[in-house]
């Protein structure tokens, strides 16, 4: 992904060309998608929130300086539209979640297990949902193509050593969830 | 501690609370790696492992849809505003509509400041007491010694816009008793504007008898006929009938008798 020219499009976006947006959208659909897929595992959910993304980078595009990578100011839009769409269900969070664990005891579930044919890897999912929202997030964003600690840093406004720590801590309590879960098993 | 007994220990699941820290430590300056830690690192593999969906066709569609309908918001203002200055340039007519407007609000701006408003009170109380003044130092200038300080308090009526009895008064005196010729007939002359006064009128005919230099016996004459003063005639055969009344003079009063009367 060649960040030089995401910030040329951008910039002609911000210039009026709106319909260089079309670019940085097939470009990076599938990593926001993906971004808010490991977050909440509902994919209409997700595809909104995508879309709400590029409909502020829109309407935000005179804020766009040019200085930093784009990718980096696409995710802090990118984590306060998710973090307005939590704040705002947040009532109806604990029912989502349920139902997320619903899911991935049912047909969804059953169905990428087929693909993925791995006992590990079907804890694993289901261990996720226990996970609190920031560790799940530090830890979505290292997995994201081509996403460096330091991009991650600058998205969470911390140094790349900070980053490396939040991982390694979110790491270690996935795996206490994991035990946890595998005991009861 | 050495890195390698701290990963070994941290493995085998025996680090104490400040090795744990310590630890923290080196993976933030990254003399450890997370790849070094096997357990964490598998975990981490499996993780990113985790396949995700692709989106589907409805968010692209979504998408350019959204876009298309922004561009299209975007453009309607511009477009408006293209459309007027075609006008703008097409049809001159609008331009001189337009300055027609410009000078209507003008004049109507002025004159709605002029008629009302505390202001307008403010410049005619301003007006009166300049008028006052120019009219106090008209009659402090009268009385001075030097006849062009005279002449200059005469022709300072012409700015008063209306002169009070005071001020009419003040030029009658000069007009009968002032020794010199030149500020009389300038006094004559101011007094002309207010010669629909009455008391003026009066006192201008008063005048014809009491005038010794023929140059404003002859200034009075004129105005008499100018004013159409019958009341005058008595007086100016006063003036025929001196003795000393320069020919020229006679001859003209004569006339001026004879257009009267």
């Amino acid at each position: 992904m060649d960040s030089i020219s995401d910030n040329a499009l951008m910039l002609k976006v911000k210039d009026g060309d709106l319909d260089k947006l079309g670019l940085l959208f097939e470009r990076y659909r599938k990593i926001l998608f993906g971004f808010f897929y490991n977050m909440n595992h509902d994919p209409g959910l997700s595809e909104d929130l995508v879309q709400n993304v590029f409909m502020r980078i829109l309407k935000y595009r005179g804020g766009f300086k040019g200085d930093g990578e784009f990718k980096v100011w696409m995710f802090h839009i990118a984590r306060n539209v998710g973090h307005d769409h939590y704040r705002k269900n947040k009532d109806r969070e604990t029912d989502e979640i349920d139902n997320w664990k619903d899911k991935l005891g049912d047909d969804q579930m059953n169905r990428e297990g087929e693909i993925e044919k791995g006992e590990d890897l079907h804890l694993l999912r289901r261990v996720l949902g226990r996970l609190d929202k920031e560790k799940m997030e530090v830890l979505t964003l290292s997995k994201l193509e081509g996403m460096k600690y330091k991009n991650i840093g600058d998205i969470l406004d911390c140094s790349e050593g900070a980053v490396k720590v939040k991982v390694f801590r979110a790491l270690q309590a996935l795996k206490r969830e994991y035990m946890h879960l595998k005991e009861r098993v | 501690m050495d890195t390698k007994d701290l990963i070994n220990k941290y493995r085998s699941g025996q680090l104490s609370s400040d090795e744990e820290k310590m630890l923290d430590r080196c993976i933030e300056t990254g003399e450890v790696s997370l790849e070094e830690l096997d357990d964490l690192a598998a975990l981490k593999n499996n993780f990113d492992a985790m396949p995700v969906p692709e989106p589907s066709q409805n968010m692209s569609d979504a998408f350019y849809a959204n876009l298309e309908a922004t561009k299209q918001k975007e453009q309607r203002p511009k477009a408006e505003g293209n459309w007027f200055s075609q006008l703008w340039v097409t049809q001159p007519f609008l331009r001189w509509a337009y300055s027609v407007a410009l000078i209507i609000v003008g004049l109507g701006a002025g004159y709605w400041l002029k008629s009302g408003g505390e202001d307008s009170d403010k410049l005619e109380n301003l007006s009166a007491e300049v008028s006052e003044m120019k009219e106090v130092m008209m009659l402090t200038l009268l009385d001075k010694e030097s006849p062009s300080d005279r002449l200059k308090a005469v022709n300072l009526t012409s700015e008063l816009p209306d002169a009070s009895a005071k001020v009419t008064e003040a030029l009658l005196q000069t007009l009968n008793q002032d020794e010199n010729v030149n500020v009389r007939l300038a006094t004559l002359e101011a007094l002309y504007p207010y010669a629909s006064h009455p008391q003026v009128r009066e006192g201008l005919i008063k005048s014809i008898a009491l005038q010794e230099s023929p140059l404003v016996q002859m200034a009075l004459a004129e105005m008499m006929v100018a004013l159409q003063e019958k009341r005058s005639v008595q007086n100016l055969e006063k003036v025929l009938k001196k003795e000393n009344t320069p020919p020229e003079v006679r001859e003209r009063i004569e006339k001026s008798i004879e257009v009267l009367i």
